[in-house]
């Protein structure tokens, strides 16, 4: 008989430097202080810094003039132990949330950080187990957190929303809002408005129904959805086919974080593509609402109005991106950088396209007229025939954000350059299985980007030019300067007027994140994730072997 | 066409230091965890002298919950057990001749993995698979007729 000794567990996380726990600093972070998020310019309160979704921070301690000395000041790295899922495909994405020197920050496979702004310490740490088979069509990512009411809202891969105790990281409630057989999961950021937590579900390349999901923030209750594609008979069916099921696999999913406007009361929120993305044949229609601009009220969850950039996409050409809050000329307005390489800017009260105007640099798929009209011109029709278009299925933006400086009134605006070969391939809907309806062939060589600026009505201002496809957000501060990564690894500072190129940093791997501002003690910081992952066969194939690292960087100026 | 345990073991990757130089991942046993009245389950896994194999190396979850998981290594050499569950991954050194008991909580349906973290034993063969059967709650799926499945 064998003598045994005992093995005792522990939480991982307590095998390394973690302290436990944070400063109760979200307790008050209430929705009267969100809605005047930008009125607190030390801190980085939601997802796009503020509801409108501009990118911009008030803070202009770095300026034009000295950002060259800016320096980092710490790094966090964090890495992998087993196997995960996605292990070839995972991206460091989010937008790191700043709540008075302590930063939330989400990672891939169901991390989550606590981590002191001013130094790098990991606070506390979650993880939430994420099956390693979970259909992903474009790899192990999340794109960052909420903060509300002493809670960090987080969604997970295979399609949970979960509250964590914001001092401790510890789970308060946990809702599933998604079905993962049916090949859904989730990636965005959160979303809080009122007493609502809303989010949006992924999956639209397998063929499944998208919605948004709204939650009580104290309970986790379910509040209400609203399903993107309609049922037979519900208003926008008529854009689908009257027989069979397209329609419940039609897409539109919304897997980025919306914006919204309180004297509207409305979200404004991008919807994906179509399913099957590139065989149009099998749902004859404009297929509503997938690849539109929705106007949601956040109270019932009810779409007010909507706008459609590209009716009948056979292109792959997502309208999730975000929908930039602005005013002109006392109107209220919204600008949309689609995929399809058009900027639509509207009239966020009643859906009216005020100006559309091109934005990317290579654009044969089709073209819309200043009045919206829209000539589809080299699609995927004939089976097996291959056709080849600018932009690519990544578009002239993908769902990496454009960024709005009010001091400057200029968008500035991160473009891929990049084509692609698609062949209808027509398939049957298998649930969990992709469902795309073609191969594709994404140009490898033949690539580039550009950070382009324009102003509101559409003028461009400047630009400049890089090698690489620009798959990052950009960041623009109140010192006249936007930033903005590079595949290469390159962070970029320029001066937000000229675009003259102020001050670079390599960084040691790709960006595909959103660059955040905050400040702790007087001190301003720049915090950007870098790790070089996710679809990028589809947005730069020609820097998929790209050091694909994990850190976050925090850079600021010397003190003293 | 699937591989049979049969022609795994024939070549020897089913063995340590035959075919190749380890164990092929997972080419274990397979085993039910049991379930207790109120749906809480259990199970013991082993580490057998010289496999560097989990036994089993395939553990059915009937659905997703807590799990009171026994670790036992049978070994004579050291290894440990780094264990998925929501909130923070467990982990478990095991000695030589040692037993413990760590608690798994686990969503499904998907499969998830766990291993002995240290050296290459991952590589050899401490890897095996926790699959969760079951379905996403009512509530979260979506609202159409049921699909066609592979």
């Amino acid at each position: 008989m064998t003598e045994y000794v005992e093995a005792r567990p522990v939480n991982f996380s307590e095998l390394s430097a973690v302290v436990g726990r944070a400063p109760a600093v979200a307790e008050n972070v209430t929705y009267e202080r969100l809605l005047d998020a930008r009125s607190e310019p030390h801190n980085w309160l939601t997802y796009y810094g503020a509801y409108n979704g501009q990118r911009y921070s008030p803070l202009d301690q770095i300026n034009t003039e000295n950002v060259r000395r800016l320096a980092p000041a710490w790094v966090f790295q964090f890495g992998a132990a087993g196997l995960h899922a996605g292990p070839s495909t995972y991206a460091f994405e989010a937008a790191p949330i700043v709540v008075d020197g302590v930063m939330y920050v989400s990672g891939w496979d169901g991390w989550v950080w606590a981590i002191d702004a001013r130094n790098g310490q990991n606070l506390w740490v979650y993880k939430h187990a994420i099956p390693f088979d979970t259909s992903l069509c474009c790899g192990n990512v999340n794109r960052g957190v909420a903060v509300a009411k002493g809670k960090v809202f987080v969604v997970t891969l295979n399609a949970h929303l979960i509250a964590l105790d914001a001092v401790t990281g510890k789970c308060v409630w946990d809702s599933t809002y998604g079905d993962v057989r049916a090949g859904e999961s989730a990636t965005l950021a959160p979303l809080v408005v009122k007493n609502l937590v809303i989010v949006g579900s992924s999956g639209g390349e397998f063929g499944v129904r998208g919605h948004l999901d709204a939650f009580d923030v104290d309970s986790g209750e379910h509040v209400w959805r609203c399903y993107t594609v309609p049922k037979p008979g519900e208003p926008g069916s008529e854009t689908w086919p009257a027989d069979g099921e397209a329609w419940a696999r039609g897409g539109g999913n919304c897997w980025v974080t919306g914006t919204f406007d309180p004297e509207t009361n409305l979200l404004y929120w991008g919807t994906g593509n179509p399913g099957p993305d590139f065989d149009g044949e099998v749902r004859q229609g404009d297929n509503l609402y997938t690849d539109s601009v929705i106007a949601v009220d956040v109270d019932s969850g009810r779409i007010r109005w909507h706008y459609q950039c590209t009716p009948h996409d056979l292109w792959d050409y997502d309208s999730t991106m975000e929908c930039v809050l602005f005013e002109q000329d006392g109107r209220k307005l919204l600008a949309h950088f689609d995929k399809n390489g058009y900027c639509f800017v509207l009239d966020r009260t009643n859906g009216d396209l005020v100006r559309v105007f091109p934005f990317g640099e290579r654009i044969t798929w089709g073209e819309i007229t200043p009045d919206g009209a829209v000539t589809p011109k080299v699609y995927p029709d004939k089976e097996g025939e291959p056709v080849h278009f600018w932009p690519g299925p990544a578009g002239a933006k993908e769902w990496t954000h454009a960024a709005y400086s009010p001091k400057t009134e200029l968008f500035y605006v991160p473009v891929q350059d990049v084509g692609a070969e698609v062949t209808r391939r027509r398939r049957q809907f298998k649930e969990s299985i992709p469902y795309w309806g073609a191969s594709v062939t994404v140009d490898a060589e033949d690539m580039r980007g550009f950070l382009k600026a324009f102003d509101v009505s559409g003028n461009e201002a400047w630009r400049w030019a890089s090698r690489w496809p620009l798959s990052a957000s950009v960041l623009a501060t109140a010192g006249d300067l936007t930033f903005v990564g590079e595949p290469s690894g390159e962070f970029n500072a320029f001066h937000a007027r000229t675009g003259e190129p102020l001050w670079r940093f390599q960084t040691g791997s790709g960006h595909h994140s959103s660059p955040t501002t905050y400040s702790v003690d007087g001190r301003q910081y720049v915090a950007v994730p870098v790790g070089w992952g996710a679809w990028v066969e589809g947005f730069a194939p020609g820097m998929l072997g790209g050091q694909h690292g994990d850190a976050l960087f925090a850079f600021a100026l010397p003190e003293g | 066409m699937a591989i049979t345990a049969g022609e795994l073991s024939e070549i020897g990757l089913d063995h340590q230091n035959k075919a190749a130089l380890g164990r092929l991942l997972a080419t274990g046993r397979l085993a039910y965890a049991q379930e207790g009245p109120e749906g809480r389950m259990r199970a013991e896994v082993r580490i057998p002298p010289d496999e560097l194999v989990w036994d089993p190396s395939i553990l059915v979850m009937p659905h997703g919950g807590d799990l009171d998981l026994e670790l036992v290594n049978d070994d004579t050499n050291t290894h440990c057990a780094h264990l998925p569950s929501n909130g923070d991954s467990k982990w478990m050194w095991l000695a030589v001749y040692s037993r413990g008991k760590a608690t798994l909580n686990l969503d499904g349906p998907g499969y998830y993995w766990f291993s002995s973290n240290i050296g290459n034993d991952e590589g050899r063969g401490l890897i095996g698979a926790i699959v969760v059967l079951g379905d996403a709650p009512p509530e979260a799926r979506l609202d159409r007729p049921d699909q066609p499945r592979p």
